[in-house]
């Protein structure tokens, strides 16, 4: 195991050292008690206590509106030519929450048929992840699906250690950035004092629902008929939010644009949502998931039920965003609750 | 606008009715997009640019405001009747837009304190949308229009392919904005019942959505308490704002025409 | 530009309208090839079709691969890329990508009796699979089709269907929803073809490929018959964005995690039974 130090008040060179190698993203605020990844170049811009941004870092790995094509149609043989937007950043202060979703998409995107578009991009992030040492707030349920602890999915980590940051590196291209920025190695009283953190953190963090997180399977096995559907589909405004905030939605939707000329044009990818009213809908007329409660009940299958089934592991990461972000107080820690209580 | 020799182009003609040809300055604002579109087509009439009329059929008769009075009413159907493909766009066009808050009184009672004693020399009647008038081809709604969408839609008109309006909500844009909700400021927006479309042009730079694109086609009812609960609003100011735009449209829920 | 972007999933291979021909109001058919080499398809399959600067869609083939060098889709004219698509004639050039998709279990198929049920769009992918059974004819037991369509006009692949009705070595049958003055056959639910069929359950496979609405009293039929659960295929219609059971368009609502594009569009009845919709 390898550790540096970095002094708190070092960071400022260190993010400034770091965007001179590559372009940083890191949380920043964007008032209200809301934040936002954005690009930085010094420390100062840089949130070190944030709740989880408005979309996750998941808009750096599959952007929000990807160009994968370039076509040409003047002549009687369409030319076209596949496209990969991507450059070397580094993303900063990534939670363990969202460490956790990157590693669902480097799933889902690396099981065959591949995507290279994501997968070849995936080679170009730097990650350095960021401790949380607290809740950030009530809506996290982290503990439940074992994301309050860093599970590998970075370069380099750091954990806060009073006035200095503690930087556990997993890779070697990590390891060469904090050599060539000379920070010393973390000495064993150190690394006493990280191990000291992290038990004082199991006092913290804990399951958060008072249900078996390994029942949770079981539950949905036996919930596709459950009330508790309905309930939110009463709710629910079907506008895609808790979706679009998602760190392991990964749901797309492809279209061409043309040009102005007409004979030009591109091949898009862009987020998709299936909460949105014609998602399920085939050009026929038929709509295989009218229902909102349906829609919602499909969102809680993909994080609870098939993803165990498939790549076993939770695609929910506990970060909290859907229930932040549901203006109509649909709640994942209550709906756990419900379907847990209903199934007894 | 210098005459243009007749060419093997798209005739496309501009038209206006009721409303504050705000739409049409966004067109005159599309800049180096509108040389390109001007490449594509020929306009023929454009009352705000140029003087010439044209006497022949349009390819593309593209329309902006309300239908209020019988005049309007016979000058739209003959419109139509010239034109290959007509384009609602503009959010009185589109819906109604601010002209429906007309149909919020009576008739006569709101001729009478817009026209005084002789209000029946003054000919009106309730405000419609154009495709409750005739049919209509291709919308563009917002007020005013947002222009990419506007060339979207003239692409594919000249095309001959379908534009689908986004049956989503606003906040599904808003979201990919990174916009702090305007909720979480504590002031009620119409985005979650407002199509989308606009790219949440509104809320990117500070403003609420004022549901100018018009209702989503299944607006969410229930979820409208829950949000008026949780950020503890008053009913009646979300309704307000909806009626704003939105008065020709419920005419039309109600079934008329 | 590496390797592996140039020849990823997406890559839209080319290929050229050899002939078409409009079949009914609202369907046309194309024969197509494509530029580098014949697609390597089976009964069952689909490809998705890219009009470029339209867009693109999931479309079934409906010729067999025993016929070889070019392959065939029948397109409704329901959507943006196949509205725009039926506009295309002979020359034409389009983006091909697949072809995607869990095929029929022919080889399982192998040595049984065959039951094949289409209604209305259906019998294109079943075509697919019908021609490939013609072509291997002796490698079944008895085969009988089942068409259902709306009225006699709708009825898709008339001239083929002719023949399959002169052939001595499968039963046909057909039916319309609602006649018409020169239609002397039946009219009234394909369900109502089912009974006079006779069926040795145990060796029998029947394929149902139709509307969503069809299915459920097609398979109580045949379920009353005893056909076992999983020698009841079907062929699901979903939204598809990607074919690789990425995109999520095409999940079925049911509790385990089925991708219509990857895991289907053939099912046993056994594997989708409890989905939600059909």
């Amino acid at each position: 195991m390898n550790y540096h130090i970095l002094n708190k008040d070092g960071l400022d060179g260190f993010i400034k050292e770091l965007s001179k190698q590559m372009k940083v993203y890191a949380p920043v605020s964007r008032g209200h008690g809301n934040f936002a990844f954005e690009e930085v170049s010094s420390g100062a811009q840089v949130a070190l206590k944030y709740i989880p941004t408005i979309l996750p870092p998941k808009k750096y790995l599959m952007p929000q509106r990807e160009t994968m094509l370039e076509f040409d149609i003047k002549g009687e043989r369409p030319e076209d030519t596949a496209l990969l937007e991507a450059e070397e950043i580094a993303l900063f202060g990534v939670h363990t929450c969202d460490l956790a979703g990157i590693q669902c998409l480097n799933m889902v995107f690396s099981e065959r048929p591949r995507d290279y578009n994501y997968l070849l991009r995936k080679e170009k992030v730097f990650i350095i992840g960021l401790e949380c040492n607290a809740y950030c707030d009530e809506h996290a349920s982290c503990a439940l699906v074992g994301n309050q602890l860093p599970n590998g999915g970075y370069d380099l980590f750091f954990t806060e250690l009073g006035e200095r940051f503690i930087i556990h590196v997993n890779t070697q291209k990590g390891e060469d950035l904090l050599e060539g920025m000379g920070l010393p190695k973390a000495l064993p009283a150190d690394i006493s004092e990280l191990a000291r953190a992290r038990e004082g953190k199991k006092s913290v963090f804990k399951n958060e629902i008072g249900v078996e997180p390994g029942k949770l399977p079981e539950i949905f096995e036996k919930a596709m008929n459950s009330k508790v559907w309905e309930e939110l589909g009463k709710r629910c405004i079907s506008c895609g939010n808790c979706t679009n905030v998602c760190p392991t939605c990964y749901c797309f939707d492809m279209a061409d644009t043309v040009n102005l000329d007409l004979k030009t044009g591109v091949r898009t990818r862009t987020w998709d949502s299936c909460q949105f009213e014609t998602f399920a809908a085939v050009s026929g007329g038929e709509n295989f998931r009218p229902e909102r409660a349906a829609r919602q009940r499909h969102r809680f299958y993909r994080k609870f039920k098939f993803s165990p089934d498939k790549f076993y592991r939770f695609f929910c990461t506990g970060c909290g965003r859907c229930t932040r972000t549901c203006m109509a107080k649909i709640n994942l820690k209550e709906t756990l609750r419900a379907l847990a209580a209903e199934s007894k | 606008m210098t005459k243009k020799n007749v060419s093997n182009k798209p005739k496309a003609a501009f038209f206006d009715f009721a409303c504050c040809e705000g739409c049409q300055l966004q067109v005159a604002n599309l800049g180096e997009a509108l040389l390109d579109i001007l490449g594509a087509i020929d306009v023929v009439e454009f009352r705000e640019v140029m003087s010439e009329k044209w006497d022949k059929d349009y390819d593309v008769a593209i329309v902006e405001g309300s239908i209020t009075d019988h005049h309007a009413e016979e000058r739209i159907k003959k419109i139509r009747a010239r034109s290959r493909v007509l384009i609602a766009y503009g959010a009185c066009a589109a819906i109604g837009g601010v002209n429906g808050m007309k149909n919020s009184f009576d008739l006569d009672e709101i001729r009478r304190s817009v026209y005084g004693k002789d209000y029946k020399l003054f000919d009106s009647t309730p405000t419609r949308a154009i495709h409750q008038v005739v049919k209509v081809d291709y919308t563009v709604n917002g007020c005013p229009v947002y222009p990419p969408e506007l060339l979207e839609v003239i692409k594919c008109a000249l095309r001959g392919l379908a534009y689908t309006v986004p049956d989503k909500p606003v906040c599904s844009e808003c979201k990919l904005n990174e916009n702090v909700c305007m909720y979480e400021r504590g002031v009620a927006c119409l985005g979650p019942w407002t199509k989308a479309g606009c790219n949440s042009w509104c809320v990117n730079n500070g403003n609420i959505c004022y549901g100018c694109r018009g209702l989503v086609s299944r607006p969410a009812s229930g979820a409208a308490e829950e949000v008026i609960m949780k950020y503890n609003l008053k009913p009646e100011l979300i309704k307000n704002k909806f009626d704003m735009y939105n008065k020709c449209g419920e005419a039309e829920a109600k079934g008329g025409k | 530009m590496t390797e592996e972007i140039k020849n990823s999933n997406w890559k839209l291979r080319k290929g050229r309208i050899i002939d078409s021909k409009q079949m009914t109001a609202a369907e046309k058919w194309f024969d197509i090839q494509l530029e580098d080499s014949a697609l390597d398809y089976e009964p069952g399959q689909f490809v998705q079709v890219e009009l470029f600067g339209v867009g693109e869609a999931p479309i079934s083939i409906c010729s067999s691969p025993t016929k070889r060098g070019s392959f065939e889709l029948t397109v409704r004219a329901a959507g943006r890329l196949t509205k725009a698509m039926h506009a295309l004639d002979k020359g034409a050039w389009l983006g091909i990508r697949g072809p995607f998709g869990k095929p029929f279990p022919v080889r399982l198929m192998t040595g049984n009796d065959l039951l094949f049920v289409a209604g209305g769009l259906g019998i294109a992918p079943l075509r697919s699979l019908i021609n490939y059974v013609m072509a291997n004819r002796r490698e079944f037991g008895k085969v009988d089709i089942l068409l259902g369509c709306k009225t006699p006009a709708d009825m898709l692949f008339g001239d083929e269907i002719a023949t399959w009705q002169k052939r001595m070595d499968i039963n046909f049958s057909c039916t319309v929803d609602r006649s018409a003055p020169d239609w002397h056959g039946n009219v009234g639910l394909i369900t109502s073809l089912i009974p006079g069929v006779s069926i040795n359950p145990q060796k029998t496979f029947a394929v149902v490929v139709g509307p969503p609405v069809m299915y459920k009293f097609v398979i109580a039929e045949l379920l009353k018959k005893g056909i076992p659960e999983r020698q009841i295929i079907l062929s699901l219609e979903r939204h598809m964005k990607c074919g690789m059971g990425k995109c999520g368009h095409c999940q079925i609502d049911h509790p385990k995690n089925y991708y219509c594009c990857k895991d289907g569009p053939t099912f046993t009845y056994e594997e989708v039974k409890d989905a939600k919709k059909l």
